[in-house]
């Protein structure tokens, strides 16, 4: 581990080297003596004890006063570096927290929110922390901070970041199903990165309102994107799914409408959707009216302009390059007409016809030598350093060509 | 247990025949042996759940089961294993089979409210196993039950708390017994000077049991009305404080610990000084340390809160309690060790379990200054290097005492002596195994890895990996013990009164002791515990 150069850390390392230290010489003390003593004084050789000692007063007085002494040294030592945990260095920038399951909020004092806590390099950053529904902790390792964020309560951390880098952030007071997954980072940017970040609206990000609520309000931490059920259903092909749910303990068929993503919001114990714990929390007032139907249609409609860009990266990644757009056949097959038509190829030597969908796509892109199309030569490289929502959102614009 | 013919004594002669003679029976032995037969299910049970949590453990990301799934696991494990393993193991189990005989007397001074205690035990392990099986799921809150989440879960919190307040009842009426009888009961020449260093430690376990176990009892009942009624104590929005109920829950929950190690440190006390044959070093320091950690142990429950937000000045209190209870147990540990100086040592099984946990405690009882000082505590809190700790103080600890314990009395009671070289063999392994699984755990907590993780970022993955390889000799090594001792009971060879060679009461009447224990005549003590001359050991 590199040497941390942060204050908090600093301090909690020197008290844990001090009593690490101290406890190694005394273990290996006790253990050598011991081993020591257990050869020396075997029964093959000492047949009878040659010692009747009931003890010793001295003896006995100086390892009661001895360790009494060293125990006090680290609770002292130990006490006036908690401290420093505590007392917050002058003029230091308030960031709140609030823990909620599983995910953490971070809301700035000009307003905006994130699901990272953004700061700025060399200033003390004072986290206040609550939580809206069981107790979470607030931790990170890399500064040596903890503390709970308790439901109707306020307290704080502070930790100051010499260098930039993205540090984790764990939750450390389990709190249920997601406790593992409440996992973030501080992001330490420079003083002018951070100025920009700060600085910037919501539109200017680019990404749309409706995406953005989600992060801030910890939807994603259970919920996915991409068709994935693990804590919660997915909020992939949401608008006019058919879905069966239990209301008030009565099993019914609905499709997926504003009306029914409401309640879901809202009052989620009304409707509980099949196979999934009643885990999720109410949201009320924390998500405005104006908000919750940003949220409503983001989830419906997606958004008009994709969030990430499929024709964007289909030219940044050189797909052109060998692939046309207009039905021409240059080194690869043409992207014209792609969704429906169907395709010979040929895979682990035995020809096969198959029709091209979002699945053939991904194969093609991740593995493009798992399937060879008729006439074109293996010479295609694996596209694996793309992530999932970049392959799905160049897959979603290759199929409308 | 085995119907050998050869088996006499408490085994044989019994007012009632067959089951019954034990479910009715008041005999403290049979009580006992009816404690082992039920922890050493329970501890098998519990290690199996460990085993399947470091399991999940070998690899970041889903394994071999569903987080809830792993949620619900830690925490049966934790159930099972402190209030039905651990709090009862050694005083439960041991203290009645050995309390009275070692204080020359015939029974506890309450017999049926033995019984009763035992039958607590079973219907709150009982309800357990229906908190655990049934419908509503098993309890996923830790065994820390900590509200708010404790009140919203929508398992079989309830049930499970009901059955622990059940087990405590259990354990308060022990207490209660134990108490009375050493005051009352010892015989003629046992004076608290020549007490075994195994009842003073019951003793003062007593104590704690008889005054803390109220309150888990009562922290349990508000748990079970605030989710039925909704009472709102523990609910910030209704004027309730959750930092309350983590006083009450460790009120009671830290001297629990001492519970469960102290009687361990009286085995140890016991089997040092048989097997060098040597009075125990300082026998004044280690009794009278024995109560100074059940009197300083109860006040120092702060010591698990001092990220919670409790005031600052509660932890410079706290922290400094703590560490005044590192002086007696640091006080045994070289008491022990000057034991040894020039002794006459025999490496029997008990032995090199005495010696591993003298090795084991020192790592968990140091590894508690880390975590009692404030500072290096923010840190280390709530990760997995608390685990490894507890396990090295719990585990390594008072399990290993048991081991010790079930080594050096199993033969008195069976009358019948187990093989050594196995004994050793799995020794090795348990002591190699545990040091393993335990450290590795301890240095991924100081890597900053939170615990109750199933799931964790790819750092911490080698550590856990080295940690679940640890967990199979351990598993390996415990298989091999068992079925030791086992077979030893069964088919081992017959023993003498005093196979050990060791000078206190109970190594003076026959293997397996009669129903009474002592014969027509009351027995007189004359010299202290551990004089061993003139004790000659017995051939087996």
């Amino acid at each position: 581990m590199n040497p941390l150069t942060n204050p908090t850390a600093q301090g909690v390392d020197a008290v844990l080297i001090y009593i690490f230290g101290v406890s190694l010489l005394l273990l290996l003390g006790i253990t050598v003596a011991t081993i020591y003593f257990v050869i020396k004084y075997r029964r093959s050789k000492y047949p009878e004890p040659t010692s009747e000692a009931h003890g010793s007063l001295w003896l006995e007085a100086v390892w009661t006063l001895l360790p009494t002494l060293i125990v006090l040294t680290m609770f002292w030592y130990g006490w006036t570096h908690y401290l420093g945990l505590r007392d917050v260095p002058a003029g230091a920038f308030e960031v709140k927290a609030n823990g909620r399951m599983w995910s953490w909020q971070f809301q700035y004092e000009n307003g905006r929110t994130s699901n990272k806590l953004y700061v700025p390099t060399g200033k003390p950053i004072k986290v206040k922390l609550t939580s809206s529904d069981v107790i979470h902790s607030f931790f990170m390792p890399g500064f040596r901070i903890k503390r709970d964020a308790v439901p109707g309560m306020e307290s704080y951390v502070w930790f100051q970041a010499p260098e930039t880098g993205s540090y984790d952030i764990f939750c450390a007071e389990y709190c249920g199903t997601g406790h593992a997954d409440m996992i973030t980072t501080a992001e330490v940017l420079s003083a002018e990165d951070f100025e920009r970040w700060y600085e910037k609206s919501a539109a200017a990000t680019g990404v749309a309102r409706g995406r953005e609520l989600l992060e801030e309000h910890g939807c994603l931490g259970c919920h996915s994107f991409d068709g994935s059920n693990s804590i919660a259903p997915t909020f992939g092909k949401l608008k006019g799914l058919e879905r069966e749910i239990s209301h008030e303990g009565l099993e019914q068929k609905i499709i997926v409408d504003a009306e029914y993503l409401r309640r879901a919001i809202r009052a989620p114990g009304a409707d509980l959707v099949e196979d999934f714990p009643p885990i999720m929390p109410a949201y009320g007032d924390e998500i405005s009216e104006t908000d919750l139907d940003e949220i409503i249609n983001y989830l419906l409609e997606g958004e008009s302009k994709p969030l990430i860009d499929g024709n964007k990266l289909i030219e940044e990644n050189g797909c052109l390059g060998c692939h046309s757009t207009d039905g021409s056949k240059l080194i690869g097959p043409s992207f014209k007409g792609l969704g429906g038509r169907s395709s010979e190829v040929k895979r682990d030597g035995q020809e096969l016809k198959l029709k091209v969908g979002a699945d053939y796509l991904r194969r093609a892109i991740r593995n493009p030598g798992h399937e060879i199309v008729a006439d074109y030569p293996a010479i295609m490289p694996a596209y694996d350093h793309l992530s999932d929502e970049e392959i799905e959102a160049i897959v979603e614009e290759l199929l409308k060509k | 247990m085995s119907e050998s013919t050869t088996y006499t004594g408490f085994w044989q002669e019994s007012p009632r025949p067959g089951i019954l003679g034990w479910l009715l029976s008041t005999d403290h032995k049979r009580i006992g042996i009816m404690y082992l037969c039920c922890i050493t299910t329970m501890f098998i049970v519990g290690a199996c759940l460990g085993l399947a949590l470091r399991l999940e453990l070998i690899a970041p990301g889903v394994t071999v089961m569903t987080p809830q799934t792993y949620n619900a696991t830690f925490t049966v494990h934790g159930i099972i294993m402190i209030f039905m393993f651990l709090i009862p193991s050694i005083p439960a189990a041991f203290g009645n089979l050995l309390l009275p005989i070692q204080i020359g007397a015939r029974d506890v001074s309450f017999p049926k409210l033995n019984l009763i205690s035992w039958y607590c035990y079973v219907i709150g392990a009982i309800l357990a196993m229906f908190a655990i099986f049934g419908g509503g799921g098993a309890p996923d809150t830790g065994w820390t039950f900590y509200v708010p989440f404790s009140t919203q879960t929508s398992t079989n919190v309830s049930l499970v708390a009901f059955a622990a307040f059940m087990l405590g009842f259990s354990s308060i009426l022990t207490g209660i017994n134990f108490v009375t009888t050493v005051h009352r009961l010892r015989c003629k020449g046992l004076t608290w000077g020549r007490l075994p260093l195994f009842v003073w430690t019951l003793y003062a376990t007593a104590w704690v049991q008889v005054l803390a176990t109220p309150m888990i009892g009562i922290t349990l009942v508000l748990i079970i009305l605030e989710r039925t009624f909704g009472a709102g104590l523990f609910d910030a929005a209704r004027g309730g404080d959750p930092i309350l109920f983590q006083h009450l829950f460790w009120i009671y929950s830290h001297p629990a610990v001492y519970i469960m190690i102290l009687p361990g440190m009286g085995v140890i006390s016991e089997v040092i000084p048989t097997f060098a044959r040597k009075p125990l070093f300082g026998y004044w320091a280690m009794a009278l340390s024995s109560l100074a950690i059940a009197f300083a142990g109860s006040l120092v429950w702060g010591h698990h809160m001092y990220a919670s937000g409790m005031s600052d000045f509660a932890i410079l209190i706290f922290s400094f309690l703590t560490f005044i209870v590192a002086i007696p147990s640091a006080i045994k540990v070289f008491n022990w060790v000057s034991t040894l100086y020039k002794g006459s040592i025999e490496l029997a099984p008990p032995m090199l379990f005495a010696l591993a946990f003298i090795f084991n405690f020192a790592i968990g009882g140091l590894g508690g200054l880390a975590l009692g000082a404030a500072a290096s505590d923010i840190h280390l809190h709530d990760t997995t290097f608390v685990v490894g700790h507890f396990h090295y103080v719990m585990f390594g600890g008072g399990g290993f005492a048991l081991f010790a314990a079930l080594h050096y009395w199993l033969p008195k009671f069976t009358g019948r002596m187990y093989r050594h070289k196995p004994a050793v063999i799995s020794w090795a392994l348990l002591f190699v195994g545990f040091n393993i699984t335990y450290m590795a755990m301890q240095a991924v907590g100081i890597m900053g890895m939170p615990r109750r993780y199933y799931d964790y970022l790819p750092q911490f993955h080698t550590l856990n990996l080295i940690s679940t390889i640890g967990s199979w000799i351990l598993a390996v090594g415990l298989i091999i013990m068992f079925v030791n001792l086992w077979q030893g009971a069964r088919k081992g060879r017959p023993v003498g009164k005093n196979p050990w060679g060791a000078a206190t009461l109970e190594w003076t009447i026959p293997s397996p002791p009669p129903i009474e224990n002592f014969g027509a005549e009351d027995p007189v003590v004359t010299k202290g515990p551990y004089e061993f001359k003139g004790v000659v050991a017995d051939e087996y």
